[in-house]
């Protein structure tokens, strides 16, 4: 990204590449540069020609694109979470063969670093996808339920000896996300990787209980 | 109304036409999301001309956030005092506080769905209604837990949150007035980081 928080451009006049590459990589600019936007101003403030002008694409160039704001708004959302899924999914695969407070551990710290990295995408994640009405919510609340599924592969009984039920860990997901927005909504997206220890404890409590969670989280 | 009981005082039936538009719009909101809901349909709805809209309130606009005001203080208050009745023992205060809360969605099921879903993506003004109603019972809940100075600092942001995301999923899914089925998990999902290992809640009267 440029000083103006616009997304590199391709080099003017012939430059040899294909229609296809150009138009992906249009694409992705004016992806970026909404979520750029976004962080920046907000839905509402969020204009086509705000994004055009982050993304270096011509106004347009846009509509060749997307329909309308709202479209490119889902497209986004798509892709914001598919980074955030694969980030989660590297992360797990690092700790393959490792016990599951291992893949938990390495998931999480994974997902805050991204966010800490990229504010603007843990905004439109977390905070502004909520916002953006029924549409997008569903697309959320997917997100979150496929988390849930990653989340209980593998885990261990619960502290009473019996499954942990389902619905613990979605309200365990579902809680750290919205815990997660109040934060970035506070601003305090950089500082999430702050957060690591007691997210980590709070995620592995419910599988562990609260007493050897804390015990994993201390040992490092 | 005012046919059939003409002694009713004046302000009585004002105050009641209020609460008639609210519910009005939170039954039509919950139904049909707030972008379709038109003024027409809510005078419709509320057997009040379109004069006494504007009477009482701004527009649209005005008339549901004052609904989710109304509706979120009368949730928080019915919490509140279920949490206080169980004096001194903080878990048993948190579940009586939580088992009024599900009590509160089953029976107005339209207003918990304008508080908690509808709320969020309507306007900016609604979205910044709920992230305070939110902000009011992490407050509550932390009142009920201090002196648990080892556990982190989010974790009641992470409690409410999550049961806030349970309810949710069960008011979208159109089950609300089943809420109160979600007792004992909810109960145990709260109280577990408190507890320590082993401990199962008991959820009182609800099995």
């Amino acid at each position: 990204m440029d000083d103006d928080g616009g997304i590199e451009r391709l080099p003017r006049g012939r430059h040899g590449l294909s229609p296809e590459f150009v138009a992906r990589n249009q694409r992705e600019r004016l992806i970026a540069g909404l979520i750029q936007a976004l962080y920046e101003v907000g839905y509402q403030k969020t204009t086509v020609s705000l994004i055009g002008k982050r993304a270096a694409v011509s106004k347009s160039d846009f509509y060749r694109h997307f329909g309308s704001k709202d479209e490119c708004f889902v497209a986004a959302y798509d892709v914001a979470v598919e980074r955030i899924r694969g980030q989660l999914l590297a992360a797990c695969q690092e700790a393959e063969g490792g016990e599951w407070p291992q893949r938990i551990r390495s998931a999480l710290a994974a997902l805050l670093e991204l966010f800490a990295a990229e504010p603007a995408l843990a905004s439109i994640a977390l905070v502004e996808g909520l916002r953006a009405g029924r549409g997008v919510y569903d697309r959320y609340q997917v997100a979150v339920e496929s988390f849930v599924v990653l989340m209980r592969e593998g885990a261990p009984l619960g502290p009473e000896g019996t499954p942990v039920p389902e619905a613990t860990d979605e309200a365990v997901v579902g809680g750290i996300a919205s815990m997660l927005g109040r934060r970035v909504l506070a601003g305090e997206a950089e500082r999430l990787s702050e957060l690591f220890p007691e997210i980590l404890e709070f995620a592995l409590a419910a599988h562990l209980g609260a007493e050897e969670a804390r015990r994993i989280v201390s040992a490092g | 109304m005012s046919s059939t009981r003409p002694e009713l005082p004046r302000e009585f039936v004002a105050g009641h036409k209020r609460r008639r538009m609210m519910d009005a719009i939170a039954e039509l909101t919950s139904e049909q999301g707030y972008e379709a809901t038109k003024i027409a349909d809510i005078v419709r709805q509320a057997a009040v001309a379109r004069k006494t809209l504007y009477d009482n309130f701004d527009g649209k606009e005005d008339l549901f956030l004052s609904a989710i005001n109304s509706t979120m203080t009368e949730m928080r208050v019915v919490v509140e005092e279920a949490c206080a009745h169980d004096g001194a023992d903080p878990e048993a205060g948190i579940v009586a506080g939580l088992e009024a809360l599900l009590d509160f969605i089953a029976a107005h099921p339209a207003a918990a769905r304008m508080c908690m879903v509808e709320a969020i993506s309507a306007t900016p003004s609604s979205a910044r209604l709920y992230d305070a109603g939110m902000r009011e019972f992490v407050k509550l809940l932390q009142k009920r837990t201090t002196g648990n100075s080892d556990l982190p600092d989010t974790i009641e942001e992470s409690l409410a949150g999550g049961v806030a995301w349970i309810l949710q999923l069960q008011i979208r899914r159109g089950e609300a007035e089943r809420a109160a089925e979600l007792l004992p998990e909810l109960s145990q999902f709260v109280l577990s980081p408190y507890l320590g290992v082993g401990k199962v809640v008991d959820t009182g009267r609800r099995k």
